[in-house]
């Protein structure tokens, strides 16, 4: 009697798991460089936040994926999906076709350019402007490679978007080439920043960024796509950039 | 009298020479190491021009910085560790407790932190390139281990030296310039050449301050390239070729002190 009663009670639970795993969400990992707000940054509670984040939370529930964030360094962040530590890329990633060469991309979902941030006493208001200076950026990034493709100007690299402006708020370096979005932050919204830079011209690129997978991976690429459907249908998109204040 | 003099009258008095070490065996470590390096290195481009050899011709002025990094930063290295060396063994007050303090608080921050402090901290009072204050910084951080192994170095040197010098009239200064140091150079020598390595190895860290470096532009390449299990290689091989040449360099010098025992 009590072995049957044991029986019984081991394949409910099994039957429990069973169900279970077939009800709840696949989980994934995604990585994202948390230095680049307001896409994705660390807030003063030491979480994630950021458009992106909000943006890939209601993605995944519009898709029935569970999703759990981590925190990855840029230099290195294509490797990484490479070699199977995470699942996906949110972090404000631009599809170029190099980039589409190597890894496969879910359909835009923001669109946005490169601009240029200098001190208030510059006068020029491009890149090619300053030639003979140096001009920061992020390592690996479009805008990186926007100063480099000028000739004359001397392209500097940073670990991290704000390591750039740190260096040309200590008058190292005559400015920093990044996404509008970032710029805007730390240009305009930054105390310590904003009585000493300004935004100069136009976002000069038209990028538009795309979530990161795999190359090969189509399943979880269609699922997202799903997914980023559904909340543009919904309008979430929408509330989400006035939330974090995008254009 | 010129060294192979000095060492031929060394070897007769001692009878038969001692074999250089490096002498001894074809397949000596250090030999299947640095060739095994620059074969790796060779092979890979040959049989991969694209992404090996565009690699290697993207890094080349990032060994020369690395280079500057490190022979600037080892030269300032050498007179701080002098001057903190002697310090940590004065017997004036002041100097002596300068000098420790100095030791004590460098050796432990780590160096990362430092390179990133002295950057930002001197950024606010005075623009210097970032390229001196990576120099700076390495100077800072390995002059306190220096001043370690000068002050070991002269410490080892036996009491009755300095004892006898002082009967013969000597000062205290002349004792320290014509007896103790030249001794003590001896201790010191293979120390220094193991901090010169290290130093070498750690000037990577200087990465960090958007120092144009080896391993930085190897992170550029490799950035955008999305070839970073390639680069790695190429960066780690040919960090492994300069530090295997430099060592091999200190080796020699060591043997030509030694030979003079």
């Amino acid at each position: 009697m009590k072995a049957l009663r044991t029986l019984t009670a081991v394949l409910a639970m099994g039957l429990c798991f069973v169900s279970a795993a077939f009800a709840a969400p696949k989980a994934i990992t995604v990585a994202s460089d948390a230095t680049w707000p307001p896409m994705e940054f660390v807030d003063a509670n030491k979480k994630i936040v950021g458009f992106d984040i909000d943006f890939m939370t209601a993605v995944a529930k519009e898709a029935g994926l569970q999703v759990t964030f981590k925190n990855t360094a840029w230099d290195g962040i294509f490797a990484g999906v490479e070699a199977g530590q995470y699942d996906a890329i949110i972090s404000s990633v631009t599809i170029t076709p190099e980039r589409q060469a190597k890894y496969d991309f879910t359909t835009p979902y923001v669109q946005i350019g490169q601009i240029l941030v200098v001190p208030k006493a510059e006068k020029g208001t491009k890149i090619a402007d300053l030639k003979g200076k140096k001009v920061g950026a992020q390592i690996g990034t479009t805008g990186a490679m926007e100063v480099k493709k000028v000739a004359g100007v001397e392209l500097k690299t940073y670990d991290e978007v704000g390591l750039a402006f740190e260096d040309m708020a200590a008058g190292r370096i005559a400015g920093v080439v990044c996404d509008e979005p970032t710029a805007i932050t730390y240009a305009l919204q930054k105390k310590e920043y904003s009585s000493k830079f300004k935004i100069v011209g136009k976002s000069f690129t038209k990028e538009a960024y795309g979530i990161v997978v795999k190359k090969g991976n189509k399943d979880l690429v269609a699922q997202l796509n799903k997914g980023i459907a559904a909340v543009q249908k919904k309008k979430i998109d929408l509330q989400l950039k006035k939330k974090w204040q995008l254009k | 009298m010129s060294t192979e003099a000095k060492k031929q009258i060394i070897d007769v008095g001692d009878g038969a020479a001692i074999p250089r070490k490096s002498d001894r065996g074809l397949f000596t470590a250090w030999r299947i190491a640095f060739f095994g390096a620059i074969g790796t290195i060779a092979y890979l481009v040959w049989s991969k021009p694209d992404p090996y050899l565009n690699i290697l011709k993207f890094v080349p002025d990032g060994i020369a910085v690395t280079f500057q990094v490190t022979l600037g930063a080892i030269l300032l290295a050498i007179v701080i560790g002098l001057i903190t060396g002697l310090g940590r063994i004065s017997k004036n007050r002041f100097f002596n407790g300068v000098a420790s303090l100095y030791v004590e608080v460098i050796r432990g921050i780590p160096l990362l932190v430092q390179i990133f402090y002295i950057y930002y901290a001197l950024g606010t009072i005075v623009k210097v390139p970032a390229i001196l204050s990576a120099i700076i910084a390495m100077a800072v951080c390995y002059g306190a281990y220096m001043g370690e192994v000068v002050r070991a170095g002269i410490e080892s040197i036996a009491k009755g030296q300095r004892e006898a010098a002082l009967s013969l009239g000597m000062n205290g200064r002349q004792t320290m310039i014509h007896v103790i140091l030249p001794q003590a150079v001896k201790v010191i020598l293979p120390p220094v050449g193991n901090e010169f390595i290290a130093l070498l190895k750690d000037s990577s860290l200087v990465s960090i301050i958007a120092v144009a470096d080896l391993l930085r532009r190897g992170r550029e390449y490799a950035s955008e390239s999305f070839t970073y299990f390639e680069t790695y290689t190429v960066i780690a091989l040919i960090y492994l070729i300069i530090t295997l040449f430099f060592s091999k360099i200190i080796g020699v010098m060591e043997e030509r002190v030694s030979v003079n025992k």
